[in-house]
């Protein structure tokens, strides 16, 4: 047997060779005790209860305002929204291209990972 | 994974506290062992366990037995190892991946070897114990809990080639650590 087909030979006896340590003490107990204290989230947390609850409040007080604003009010921001639009049309055409180039690179940007993660599992 | 196991899961999964105690008694000593490994520390390893599978318990709802039971569990005490040692991530990270070719796994169990082989045995598992931390979480996955390579990567998400360059590398450190034990039989 040659020199490094013999140390490639030791090394892989040694490896699998390597005990495994005893348990200094058995962990079950403490498991169960903490699984036992603390409860398993359920499907929707306290959280999620808090977030949609300031999402509601949010949409809420948007309605709120909105149709709380005076009539006339309500008429002169429709006609600066017009007004804005018109702006945009005439001055900033270009903005519309850039905007929707910018969406279409964000969307692609955010597929990235699931790529990345289908190429390495492609090469296992 | 075993009928018994998949039965066991599927119980804890409904909230079975004596089927998970069953889980844990079953897989507790690989979990430690890998921990122990990697943070060579004892109390560390046991709270690392611990810690392991009362996540375990929490997210075993979302268990769908895509990959093994015990891989999954392995999944878990690495990240927290990663935790722990911040520069584990990222030292495996660096590994690359220039070693793609299949590794041979030679066995050597010559009658006349054996006296020799129990020495270098010895030397051989102190210079595992010496390896870095890197090295050590994945000789220890392929060799103490005997994943495959694809599923070491898995465990890991880490590409193949990585894990074959860290296992390479790994076993080039342990023939460099016989070189002085070779000149002793040498001399001897």
């Amino acid at each position: 047997m040659d020199n490094r087909l013999k140390h490639d030979a030791l090394i892989e006896d040694a490896l699998n060779a390597h005990p495994l340590a005893p348990m200094p003490r058995s962990i079950t107990p403490n498991v169960m005790a903490r699984i036992q204290k603390d409860m398993r989230p359920g499907l929707i947390t306290w959280n999620d209860f808090a977030l949609s609850l300031v999402i509601a409040l949010c949409v809420g007080a948007l309605i709120f305002t909105v149709q709380s604003l005076p009539p006339i009010l309500l008429a002169k921001l429709r006609i600066e929204g017009i007004l804005l639009y018109q702006y945009f049309l005439v001055n900033a055409r270009w903005l519309v291209p850039s905007l929707f180039f910018s969406i279409a690179a964000f969307l692609a940007a955010l597929t990235i990972p699931t790529l990345i993660q289908m190429t390495t599992n492609r090469q296992r | 994974m075993s009928d018994n196991e998949t039965t066991l899961i599927q119980k804890a999964q409904k909230g079975n506290h004596d089927a998970f105690a069953a889980l844990v008694d079953e897989h507790q000593r690989y979990v430690y062992n890998l921990a122990l490994r990697v943070v060579k520390d004892e109390n560390e390893a046991l709270d690392l366990t611990q810690e392991t599978f009362v996540r375990a318990w929490t997210a075993l709802p979302n268990f769908k037995g895509q990959s093994q039971f015990r891989t999954w569990l392995y999944r878990i005490v690495t990240n927290l190892c990663y935790n722990r040692l911040p520069n584990l991530r990222r030292s495996l990270n660096d590994l690359g991946d220039d070693v793609m070719e299949d590794i041979p796994e030679t066995k050597f169990n010559t009658p006349a070897d054996e006296f020799e082989s129990n020495e270098t045995r010895r030397h051989l598992h102190q210079a595992i114990e010496n390896l870095d931390e890197s090295y050590r979480l994945l000789i220890s996955l392929r060799y103490q809990n005997e994943l495959s390579y694809d599923e070491i990567a898995a465990t890991l998400n880490l590409p193949l080639g990585t894990v074959k360059t860290g296992i390479f590398r790994a076993k080039a450190q342990l023939r460099n650590a016989l070189a002085p034990l070779e000149e002793s039989w040498t001399t001897a």
